[in-house]
């Protein structure tokens, strides 16, 4: 049941998983980079193990868009990396800092958009945080709630393929939607509502 | 041929790549188009930020270079997006996915500030990595039925596609063609120049609802 082909596909995948388990331990921006060129490969390999004149044909445009994102992503590195430090004034931001109200507000808003749920709802409780931190500055750790949204979405696509691939349990798979779209849009909201300049690293 | 699409109106074949289009994918087709076209014509739009408790406001300027390579980037966006809808072949529709991956990222690059460069190296990588799924994906089905035309996959005749196949597309899909897959999506929308920013979202639905038509196939 194990012909040459499964064999050198189940190698190729595990190569790739070793390469993508690097990816997720490396920070490194640079070093991921290289990494990702690494893991690049055993896609092309899942192409050669084709084996036929196709396969040829095949690595050849897959390789060509590998290496364009490679150059395009290395560009944009040696940008980012060369604009640290261009001075930007803030804009002044004249509110009330450390009083109580608008944190039962804020917090009034998050626990209606939560009952609220879905579009509505993300939207509802986004506007709640929005206003906590427009009345607390912009001082907050951004990285939760980039974290958040991300988690978010992964529940959310995670609930669009289970709609695709096993249709019996739609009802799970529409309540993960939901909580991942309340969550998104909550998030998405409050990371606009910290939008004030580019002073922000 | 019985699909999702429809009857296909009319089949263009250069040899092996063939082009068709079905009511479905000329929907969509047509919502491309018609959306590089308002991005050609439009004028880019100046981000306004407001200073909270005054009148004050800001609105940022946008270079002429700046604008002109990233209404480039997205009408190359718009027409990898169309070539995605319209194509008949399974790799080239991975192609064309992966080019929106690349135009998405130039489309945000173009700003000159640094969390929105840093978020679109983060969406790059995601995007780079998103390619090992896809065309993984592409090889895995012409591995095992022997086809890439979508036309033949979809009269039946060939062998199933393993599920692990379609898995893989959508996956590679998701990664690159839909921005989102990333963390602070949001942030890199904060670039100033709506037209141009919306065309990421666009492509991202119209190249999702075409790969939902593609992996029904087969």
């Amino acid at each position: 049941m194990w012909g040459e082909y499964s064999i050198g596909l189940l190698l190729v995948l595990v190569s790739g998983v070793i390469g993508f388990v690097a990816l997720a331990i490396e920070t490194d921006d640079l070093h991921r980079l290289l990494l990702l060129d690494l893991v690049e490969i055993s896609s092309l390999g899942i192409i050669a193990l084709l084996g036929t004149d196709l396969a040829e044909a095949l690595v050849l445009p897959g390789l060509t868009v590998g290496i364009a994102e490679l150059l395009a992503l290395s560009q944009i590195y040696i940008t980012k990396e060369r604009l640290k430090d261009k001075p930007v004034k803030g804009l002044n931001i004249e509110v009330i800092r450390k009083a109580d109200a608008p944190v039962v507000i804020s917090a009034f808003l998050v626990v209606y958009g939560l009952i609220l749920s879905g579009f509505t709802g993300g939207g509802v409780a986004g506007l709640g945080l929005v206003f906590f931190f427009m009345s607390r500055g912009y001082q907050e750790d951004l990285n939760m709630l980039e974290m958040a949204s991300g988690i978010s979405w992964a529940i959310w696509i995670f609930a669009f393929f289970v709609f695709m691939f096993l249709p019996q349990y739609w009802f799970v798979a529409l309540m993960c939607a939901a909580v991942g779209i309340v969550l998104k849009v909550t998030v998405k909201m409050s990371l606009v509502g910290t939008m004030w300049g580019e002073h922000r690293e | 041929m019985s699909s999702i699409g429809g009857v296909p109106f009319y089949i263009l074949e250069f040899g092996d790549e063939l082009v068709y289009f079905t009511p479905y994918t000329i929907t969509l087709f047509l919502l491309a188009l018609v959306f590089t076209v308002l991005v050609i014509l439009s004028r880019p739009e100046r981000q306004v930020d407001i200073a909270f408790g005054g009148d004050a406001y800001t609105t940022k300027q946008i270079s002429v270079d700046e604008m002109r390579f990233r209404r480039f980037m997205s009408i190359a966006c718009g027409l990898a997006s169309m070539g995605a809808m319209v194509t008949g072949d399974i790799f080239n529709f991975t192609l064309f996915t992966a080019m929106v991956g690349i135009t998405n990222v130039g489309i945000v690059a173009a700003v000159k500030s640094p969390h929105v460069q840093n978020a679109a190296y983060q969406y790059g990588l995601v995007a780079l990595s998103a390619t090992v799924p896809l065309f993984g994906a592409a090889a895995v089905y012409a591995a095992s039925t022997g086809s890439l035309s979508m036309i033949e996959l979809a009269r039946g005749t060939l062998p199933a596609v393993p599920i692990i196949a379609k898995a893989l597309l959508v996956i590679g899909v998701i990664g690159e063609g839909m921005a989102p897959f990333y963390a602070a999506k949001a942030e890199m929308f904060r670039a100033p120049g709506a037209p141009y920013v919306i065309m990421c979202s666009l492509s991202s639905l119209v190249i999702f609802l075409r790969v939902v038509e593609v992996v029904m196939l087969g």
